[in-house]
């Protein structure tokens, strides 16, 4: 029934909504792009960032972020599972919305994420997990009865050998992985900007700028969810926190920030001084549909404030009491996570705001409970949380806590690093 | 000397490579859709599956079967090129058994193209319905069927 009168009602409904002139197949409450693709950015973004955060100790061999290694890129793992599901979910069709991984193709950038996707989960992630945990899966096999002897032996792909020259052999591989997935990682998330920057149509998105952009935010959002898992993990487990380990992470995180608000404000800088035909419209969306997401959420909230925090850390972190630090450190990681987010959302729901004749706004009203709506981005924003908290418990154990002499397999990585 | 040979955490890895390419493989043979590619990158019978939905509009014609004074009525005025349906709803239904009703129409139909927006072209003659005699419905003063009558 396209022309009954609830319809027409609504129709009614929109045209407040709609400020200025927009062309009538504009004039809608739902864009077509909704929050799902909101999230599922956001998700790839934390994949990304908490790889690199990960490769910091394998390439570059940051020795004090050791204690984060396996959590990060377990981390990174749980989120990478969700990732496509935002998509899936967005995509409605439950039983064929699985086709995107069955028919992946180079001519559409939705269609290219089935061979991003299988590349990053199967060829890097699991990879360096696999000859990473390899020796420790043979000894937990061993050691563990029931269920989780039968899960760490099936882990082992039946190969028992764990003799010096076969463990030295895992680190080597493990340490090309990783060297193969940093640029991968980039390749992930860049594809993800990609996605935007390659739409010219539409002057929010359409900028060679937004890869790099969606980049550097990826790896700022990954490593501030790294410390704030270290954190809350510690808290929760009652180990003590590696507070060397907490403050080399802060750094980088801080280094990370500086660069991606750097290239961000630069994006305007560019923007605001080339000034071409949109920029009046921008603008009037940065200040009006924008206001709070943008300015509060984005700039304020999500980079401002946590590098005046972490920017004083760097300079008086010595005077201030260790307490004190961790409040810090834990405070801005959650503005951080909570300001890439609105990012997202200003990328994704800002672009499909104004009309394409530059000359008035459209709305969003975002659902409750439809498949599109609140709850189902809130859950698959939770689910990732939920899956770590099962990888956690099975390859995490507190017997072997992070801490400490806890990555046997890192330390012949280190020599052959050196050699 | 000893002979090089891949190390068995490899050997098994390729082994899992190839076990998951062929899977993949089968997998994707049988769950991609039959008329996959077959025009394009997208299901071929997804044109066929649209094209066999039951139409719901029957055109201007239908209705002259039945209302022809009406159809010439509005021919005469300002609405002619306005489709009945577009005012009445979905059609085809109530055309192949008229004991099916067409929608009730409410007042707020008539806004859905008259009300003032600027993006609506200026040949279309709109007000705001918020100032334009408010709390009167519309048809108690325009004869939808010839707008130009103000009775
Ligand atoms: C087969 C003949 C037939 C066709 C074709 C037909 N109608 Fe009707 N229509 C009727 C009859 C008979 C009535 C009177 C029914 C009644 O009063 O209960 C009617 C009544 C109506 C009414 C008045 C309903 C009311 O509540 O007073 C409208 C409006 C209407 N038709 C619109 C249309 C439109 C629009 C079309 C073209 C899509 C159309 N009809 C095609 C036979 C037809
Ligand atoms: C501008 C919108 C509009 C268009 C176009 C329009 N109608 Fe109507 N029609 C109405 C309204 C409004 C009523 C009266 C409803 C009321 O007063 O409750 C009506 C009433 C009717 C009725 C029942 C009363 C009567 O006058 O006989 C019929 C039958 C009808 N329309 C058929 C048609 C047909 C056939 C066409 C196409 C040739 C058509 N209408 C086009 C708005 C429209
Ligand atoms: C599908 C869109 C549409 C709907 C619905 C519609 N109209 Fe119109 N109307 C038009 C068009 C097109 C014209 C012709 C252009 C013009 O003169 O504005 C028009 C013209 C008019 C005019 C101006 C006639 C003149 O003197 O120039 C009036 C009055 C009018 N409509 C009243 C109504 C009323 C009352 C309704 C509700 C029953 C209605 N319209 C529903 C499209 C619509
Ligand atoms: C109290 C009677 C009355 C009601 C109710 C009424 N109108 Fe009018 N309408 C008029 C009169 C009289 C005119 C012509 C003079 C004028 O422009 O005010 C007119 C003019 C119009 C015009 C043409 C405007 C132009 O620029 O020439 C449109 C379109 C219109 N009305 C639509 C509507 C719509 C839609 C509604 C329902 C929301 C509606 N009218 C309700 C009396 C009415």
């Amino acid at each position: 029934m396209i022309m009954n009168p609830q319809l027409t009602n609504s129709i009614v409904e929109i045209l407040p909504r709609v400020e200025g002139f927009a062309y009538p197949n504009e004039a809608t409450t739902h864009p077509l792009w909704s929050v799902l693709i909101v999230v599922y950015p956001y998700v790839t973004g934390l994949v990304a960032g908490a790889f690199i955060m990960a490769s910091l100790v394998r390439v570059f061999n940051v020795k004090p972020l050791e204690p984060v290694y396996r959590l990060s890129l377990l981390t990174s793992l749980a989120f990478l599972l969700c990732a496509p599901l935002p998509l899936l979910f967005h995509l409605g069709h439950p039983e064929r919305c699985f086709e995107i991984m069955m028919t992946p193709h180079l001519s559409s950038p939705m269609a290219m994420f089935g061979f991003v996707y299988a590349w990053y989960l199967m060829a890097v992630l699991l990879l360096e997990l696999w000859f990473d945990y390899r020796k420790d899966f043979v000894e937990w096999s061993k050691a563990e009865p029931g269920l989780r002897g039968i899960i760490y032996r099936s882990f082992t792909l039946g190969v028992h050998d764990v003799s010096d020259p076969a463990v030295q052999l895992d680190a080597r591989m493990g340490r090309i992985i990783s060297i193969i997935g940093i640029p991968s990682a980039f390749l992930l998330h860049g594809y993800v900007g990609f996605i935007f920057g390659s739409i010219k149509a539409n002057p929010w998105w359409g900028n060679v700028l937004m890869p790099i952009i969606f980049i550097f935010s990826a790896i700022v959002s990954g490593m501030a969810l790294c410390v704030f898992l270290y954190m809350i993990l510690s808290w929760a487990r009652r180990t003590p926190i590696d507070m060397d380990c907490l403050d080399q992470m802060q750094k980088f995180l801080f280094f990370a920030l500086v660069v991606d608000a750097a290239i961000e404000s630069l994006d305007w800088v560019h923007r605001l001084y080339s000034a071409d035909e949109s920029i009046h419209i921008l603008k009037s969306l940065a200040a009006g549909r924008l206001f709070y997401t943008l300015l509060v959420g984005q700039a304020f909230c999500g980079t401002l404030l946590p590098l005046l925090l972490l920017g004083a850390i760097q300079l008086f972190g010595r005077q201030m009491a260790v307490a004190v630090r961790q409040r810090v450190y834990l405070a801005s990681s959650v503005l951080i996570l909570v300001g890439v987010l609105a990012m997202r959302w200003n990328v994704v729901i800002g672009g499909q705001l104004f009309s394409k004749s530059l000359r008035g706004f459209m709305d969003y009203k975002l659902e409750f409970a439809g498949h599109e709506g609140w709850l189902a981005s809130l859950g698959l924003l939770l689910l990732p949380f939920m899956i770590l908290a099962v990888f956690v418990k099975l390859f995490l154990p507190l017997s072997a806590p992070p801490q400490g002499g806890g990555l046997p397999a890192m330390k012949p990585s280190g020599s052959t690093g050196a050699a | 000397m000893q002979r090089p040979r891949i190390p068995p955490q490899i050997l098994r890895l390729l082994v899992l490579t190839i076990v998951i390419v062929t899977v993949y493989s089968i997998a994707r043979y049988f769950l991609t859709p039959q008329s996959f590619g077959m025009y394009g990158w997208y299901r071929a019978v997804a044109l066929d599956e649209i094209a066999a939905r039951p139409t719901t509009y029957a055109g201007r014609k239908a209705c002259d079967e039945c209302h022809s004074e009406v159809v010439q009525r509005l021919a005469k005025y300002e609405h002619k090129s306005v489709s009945c349906e577009s005012c009445h709803g979905v059609g085809q239904a109530h055309a192949e058994n008229p004991d099916v009703a067409v929608a009730k129409l409410t007042y707020s139909h008539c806004v859905r193209c008259h009300e003032a927006d600027p993006a609506r072209p200026k040949w279309l003659k709109q007000v705001k319905s918020k100032e334009h005699y408010t709390g009167q419905r519309c048809t108690e003063c325009h004869i939808p069927h010839q707008p130009n009558e103000v009775p």
